[in-house]
């Protein structure tokens, strides 16, 4: 395992940030940590970069622990949100520092004699073909000798990237390296850190709250909540079998509808509609669940259907190449989380015709969805 | 129209401000070159008279002019070099470090401008006795860093505070010790501020009077500021030759700040973080 966390906590006086993390992380995978703001996933990965201490627990990468050891000798490049280029530095030199600081001397604190020094090592070839390389890899020639203020934003972010990787470490850890950009400087970006990843294989570890990132980043995605791990699985996993209804609601936009149901024999009550299940369904007599379908899987069908649960539209939101529809739920419940939204929520792919105030029939395909504990909000397979 | 108005207002405002500024120092030049007999006329002459240059050969041959501006010159640098030598680091460890009493020593730091230099005359000869530190400059330079560090260790906290801490943590991550951090990422971000300490320091030591007055009384040791008030006489005072040899005592510490100025620019940060 390239990366391996063991037991790991971490306490600020009396405020526990992270509660006890042990995950393994393999060869060439990009792990995401997930969460909303405060749930210690931007502690946790200052943590693997030597810039929080540990507060019990192991670090290991590449099967050497390392959470005892200073940032710089843990062999992990570290790419801010905020970028932290050195500004007085041009933009060669902010991509050749971690290079110069490898060969670093006392005697380079001594004016002139130091920056003769540091210029020699700039100028060596194989530091300047490999600062080339990389410039090029990035789009960055033209700007090498610029200051960073001068650049735009998305420039800075890749020196920043540049920086790490000139270092060819072991791990990247990113921490929310996307966000002061825009939405469509994201986008490209999102991509190029996946090719970078492709390309240059190792261990990366990219924070976001945000869960398109993760979800189209990540090999492996930890979804963190007040220092604990909901769940740590593929993309896929966390998608399509959330392990309770806090990360069935977290992912997906909109997000998973959670609606009271129960377990009746073979069937499966919601309302006063009884609809099959499938044979890959759970089974429990007269348990009550929260039946978990994501907005997909709702289609809309006449409001007196069989089968079919009748509802009104509250709004409409057309997105172009989908439509988002929003249903009172009438009398039946339905699980929310803190945004206090009580809709159940259908996507339908093009323009939709359907209008606020419609009466509907929606009809679920169960056979995609998830059953959470009623009380613990567990899945249920 | 109304815009080029206000253009004009601004101008006249800056120029009236400017001439405020600039009249003593222009009228000590028109006095320095003025006779004694056409002093005490009735009407002040508002230009210099060119033919009076001799005032300032006969300053520097009758007085010891470059000795005392050769000592002031060692003080004023004495104290610079051995003020920031002494306020880089507690102003770095006062910014970035959490231990405890911080806040006591921040505040301690401030004790030393409440009393005023007379106040601590006294007890600072005492000392300087024992140590042999008098009618010495390596004296003069302890005593007026003394007072110098405290505020540049303030306005250096007050930069250093400004820096980005990630830009630190990326320099940690890229090998740099902390003592590195200091020299190689600190200290360039905050060279304008570098540069405004410096002068202050710099003035500290140039313009210091009672210490110097007290604590030397070899002639060879005496500094400027002690030497120009030495000609205010009990019977008459040359206004002439004081004026000249006030001018010149001014031109070292005027030249010293254009050097300097030109590094106070604001916005050395910008670009490294996004703001």
């Amino acid at each position: 395992m390239a990366l391996r966390f063991q037991n790991i906590k971490k306490k600020f006086g009396d405020l526990t940030v992270i509660r006890d993390i042990s995950l393994d992380v393999g060869d060439d995978d990009f792990l995401v940590l997930l969460g909303p703001s405060g749930c210690g996933k931007s502690t946790l990965l200052r943590m693997i970069a030597g810039l929080e201490e540990v507060t019990s627990g192991e670090i290991h990468l590449n099967g050497r622990q390392v959470e005892h050891l200073p940032p710089s000798d843990r062999d992990m490049a570290f790419v801010f949100q905020s970028y932290a280029l050195y500004p007085h530095m041009t933009v060669r030199r902010n991509i050749t520092f971690p290079l110069i600081m490898r060969e670093h001397k006392w005697w380079f604190h001594i004016p002139l004699v130091g920056y003769l020094a540091k210029r020699r090592i700039e100028a060596r070839p194989d530091i300047r073909e490999l600062v080339a390389i990389t410039a090029q890899t990035l789009g960055l020639t033209q700007v090498l000798d610029k200051h960073p203020r001068t650049l735009s934003g998305g420039q800075r972010q890749r020196v920043a990237l540049g920086r790490a990787m000139v270092r060819q470490p072991a791990a990247f850890l990113m921490d929310e390296p996307l966000s002061n950009l825009d939405a469509k400087l994201r986008t490209a970006m999102r991509a190029e850190i996946g090719r970078l990843h492709h390309r240059l294989g190792g261990t990366f570890v990219y924070v976001t709250h945000d869960q398109v990132e993760a979800m189209t980043m990540g090999t492996r995605i930890a979804l963190l909540r007040g220092g604990d791990i909901q769940q740590f699985g593929t993309p896929r996993e966390i998608y399509e079998r959330p392990a309770n209804t806090y990360v069935a609601r977290f992912i997906g936009t909109p997000p998973m509808n959670l609606i009271e149901a129960q377990f009746q024999g073979n069937s499966l009550r919601i309302g006063d509609r009884l609809l099959r299940l499938p044979e890959t369904a759970p089974r429990g007599d007269d348990r009550k669940v929260w039946l978990g379908i994501r907005p997909d899987a709702i289609s809309l069908t006449a409001a007196d259907a069989a089968d079919a649960l009748p509802a009104r539209v509250t709004l409409v939101e057309h997105a172009g190449a989908e439509s988002l529809l929003a249903f009172d739920p009438g009398n039946l419940r339905v699980g929310h989380d803190e945004d206090g939204q009580s809709e159940i929520m259908a996507s339908q792919s093009g323009y939709s015709d359907i209008a606020a105030g419609d009466r509907v029939g929606l009809m679920l395909d169960i056979a995609q969805a998830s059953y959470f504990d009623i009380d613990s909000g567990l899945r249920i397979d | 129209m109304n815009r080029s108005w206000a253009f004009h207002f601004r101008i006249l405002a800056v120029l009236a401000v400017l001439g405020i500024a600039a009249f003593p120092v222009y009228w000590m030049a028109v006095t320095s070159m003025t006779s004694s007999e056409e002093l005490f006329a009735g009407s002040p002459r508002l230009l210099p008279d060119p033919a009076q240059i001799g005032t300032y050969a006969r300053a520097l041959v009758s007085t010891p002019l470059l000795t005392w501006l050769g000592n002031s010159l060692i003080i004023a640098l004495g104290t610079t070099a051995l003020s920031l030598l002494l306020a880089i680091l507690p102003a770095y460890a006062l910014s970035r470090m959490s231990f405890r009493g911080k806040l006591l020593l921040a505040l301690g730091l401030f004790v030393t401008q409440m009393l005023p230099e007379a106040m601590l005359v006294v007890p600072l000869y005492d000392i300087f006795s024992r140590f042999a530190l008098l009618d010495s400059l390596t004296g003069l330079i302890l005593a007026n860093t003394a007072f110098a560090v405290p505020v540049v260790t303030w306005i250096l906290k007050g930069a250093i505070d400004g820096i980005p801490t990630e830009i630190e943590e990326a320099a940690r991550i890229d090998g740099c010790s902390r003592v590195g951090i200091v020299l190689t990422i600190v200290l360039p971000l905050i060279a304008p501020t570098l540069a405004a300490v410096t002068v202050i320091a710099f003035f500290q030591g140039w313009n210091e009077y009672v210490f110097a007055q007290t604590f030397i009384s070899d002639e060879s040791l005496k500094v400027a500021s002690v030497g120009l008030a030495s000609f205010v006489g009990e019977l008459s005072t040359p206004m002439d030759t004081v004026t000249a040899v006030g001018l010149t005592y001014t031109l070292p510490a005027v030249v010293f700040y254009l050097l300097v100025q030109r590094y106070i620019v604001a916005g050395m940060t910008s670009g490294g973080v996004k703001g």
